[in-house]
């Protein structure tokens, strides 16, 4: 019974990984951009999530109301402003802008908040659950997997079927055809970024309720994040949801077989996958978005 | 007053280092023109198109359209006020549709929404035959089909001026025919047709002015015949076939 449990525990634990890993999939399917700072702002915006549930004393659920566009913009910005420059020097330009993006914000929080470490409180959302079967199924988790089914989703239809997606594609594909007919690049990459930093933001505040967080929790959060995506296909966003769960089943069953074991097992199929399947379980032909 | 022609081209200079692709160039387009623009390879005839199309800012030299300086605009913003291109090596958005590839040029460069937008791209797709393709991938389609996507994108963007770059090169004759049919077409219906090519005979199916450039100047533009066969060009195309491929 215990492993059948270890393997729900596992999907589910997928689905708070895949919505971290979305915006950097996102990031890199359009952009070509790894933003070394994606787990950083996830930290970030789980300690804003915290200011304002203290400061408002709100629910935390209300808290996402207000940090998730917050940080669209922000992402926003971030791209036109700050990576977006960097890009058009050279694509490796733009790994050493976020990483500095990385450390300002660790030292940021550090200087705002302190080394201790925080965690946001939910409640009965974090402790309650129900039974199934004989399985116990926490609330918050279920919630976090359906959330990330639902930005995945969301997000694959907004590329295939509005117009602004189809530009983000043909941005994507050329960025100089796109122009030629008409495509504002800069804007829609802005969008996508904005798109990108909002789900980090739903993810920061989803990892804040998981589990506590210090400020300079966000490199091995990333570390999640970059695993899900490889696992799954770079650029591939089904991949990515794919990967987040293939990484939290090895996590989880890793650690049935020795609680040290857990992440280093999840480390091992990735690993294993960069050695056998490099190009990742779902390839990218599948950002083709039929 | 006159009205301002179409597009005007006054004192345009482009320079990468010490080769010059554009040399003071000026000319002036009518609305509903039809040039055709030939020169032997490194003339600048591609440099040309970017210089009007927005992807090359000159060095010095002003572009206008209707009159109006658009020499600073993007490529972006010109597609939108008119402005439409194909590029020599075809480039289409290759993980899309062949029908998504032409909206995206509906939506944005010649700003139709919903069922309009629709109907364009469609409309678009029967006039350059490209109709039973439309839901294949771009990155399967061969080259006659890849050709004559760049045409149907650049008229997805409903251009006043289109500006096609070698469309007929690596055609067979019945697949050049049918594009000199499907161009005559486009320019039948107003849109003026700037069209840079190597098969000439193509060309003489449509336009009835041609320019001939060489290392960044122009040195002939007039009546596509009287142009072939004046001296300074005849000199420029010495062992080439240009001469023999010119209907008599």
């Amino acid at each position: 019974m215990s492993w059948v449990n270890a393997v729900v525990q596992g999907i589910l634990l997928g689905g708070l990984y895949a919505l971290f890993a979305c915006g950097l999939s996102l990031m890199f399917g359009v952009m070509k951009v790894v933003n070394l700072a994606h787990g950083d702002f996830a930290v970030l915006a789980a300690y804003l999530a915290l200011v304002i549930v203290s400061g408002f004393e709100v629910p935390i659920l209300w808290s996402v109301l207000l940090v998730a566009p917050l940080f669209g913009l922000v992402g926003y910005v971030v791209q036109r402003f700050i990576i977006q420059r960097s890009l058009d020097v050279s694509p490796l330009t733009t790994l050493l802008v976020t990483f500095g993006l990385s450390i300002v914000i660790q030292n940021a929080l550090l200087e705002a908040a302190s080394a201790n470490s925080e965690s946001l409180q939910s409640g009965i959302l974090a402790s309650g659950s129900f039974q199934v079967a004989g399985l116990h199924v926490g609330y918050l988790s279920v919630l976090i997997f359906v959330t990330a089914t639902a930005v995945i989703v969301g997000l694959q239809l907004f590329l295939s079927r509005t117009s602004l997606g189809r530009q983000l594609r043909a941005a994507s594909d050329d960025q100089e055809t796109a122009s030629s007919v008409g495509v504002n690049v800069r804007h829609v990459f802005g969008v996508a970024a904005g798109i990108a930093f909002g789900t980090v933001a739903l993810a920061g505040v989803a990892f804040g309720m998981y589990s506590s967080f210090d400020p300079a929790a966000g490199p091995q959060r990333l570390i999640f994040a970059f695993e899900a995506v490889v696992i799954g296909g770079m650029g591939s966003l089904w991949g990515t949801l794919l990967g987040g769960i293939v990484l939290g089943l090895a996590q989880v069953l890793g650690s049935q077989i020795d609680p040290g074991f857990g992440v280093l097992a999840g480390h091992i199929v990735f690993l294993a996958v960069l050695a056998f399947r490099p190009s990742g379980l779902i390839p990218q032909v599948a950002q083709a978005a039929q | 007053m006159t009205e301002a022609p179409l597009l005007e081209l006054d004192g345009v200079s482009k320079r990468f280092g010490s080769i010059v692709v554009a040399d003071s160039l000026s000319l002036s387009l009518g609305r509903a023109d039809a040039v055709g623009i030939v020169g032997p390879n490194g003339a600048g005839k591609t440099s040309l198109f970017s210089l009007i199309s927005g992807d090359l800012r000159p060095n010095a030299g002003d572009v206008r359209l209707d009159g109006r300086s658009i020499t600073r605009l993007d490529p972006a913003s010109r597609c939108r006020l008119g402005i439409a291109r194909t590029y020599q090596v075809p480039r289409s958005f290759e993980h899309m549709t062949v029908f998504e590839n032409v909206l995206v040029a509906v939506h944005r460069g010649a700003g139709l929404r919903g069922r309009e937008a629709f109907g364009l791209a469609a409309q678009v797709l029967d006039e350059t035959g490209l109709a039973d393709t439309a839901n294949e991938r771009a990155g399967r389609l061969g080259l006659q089909q890849r050709k004559r996507l760049e045409l149907a994108r650049a008229l997805g963007a409903r251009p006043r001026l289109v500006l096609l770059d070698e469309v007929a090169a690596g055609l067979t004759d019945p697949e050049v025919e049918g594009l000199v049919q499907i161009v005559a077409g486009v320019r039948a219906r107003g849109v003026a047709v700037v069209w840079v090519e190597h098969v000439v005979r193509a060309l003489f199916g449509v336009v009835e002015r041609l320019i001939c450039l060489a290392a960044g100047k122009m040195i002939g533009d007039g009546e596509p015949r009287a142009v072939l066969a004046s001296d300074a060009v005849r000199d420029v195309f010495l062992g080439t076939d240009y001469g023999e491929v010119a209907p008599g």
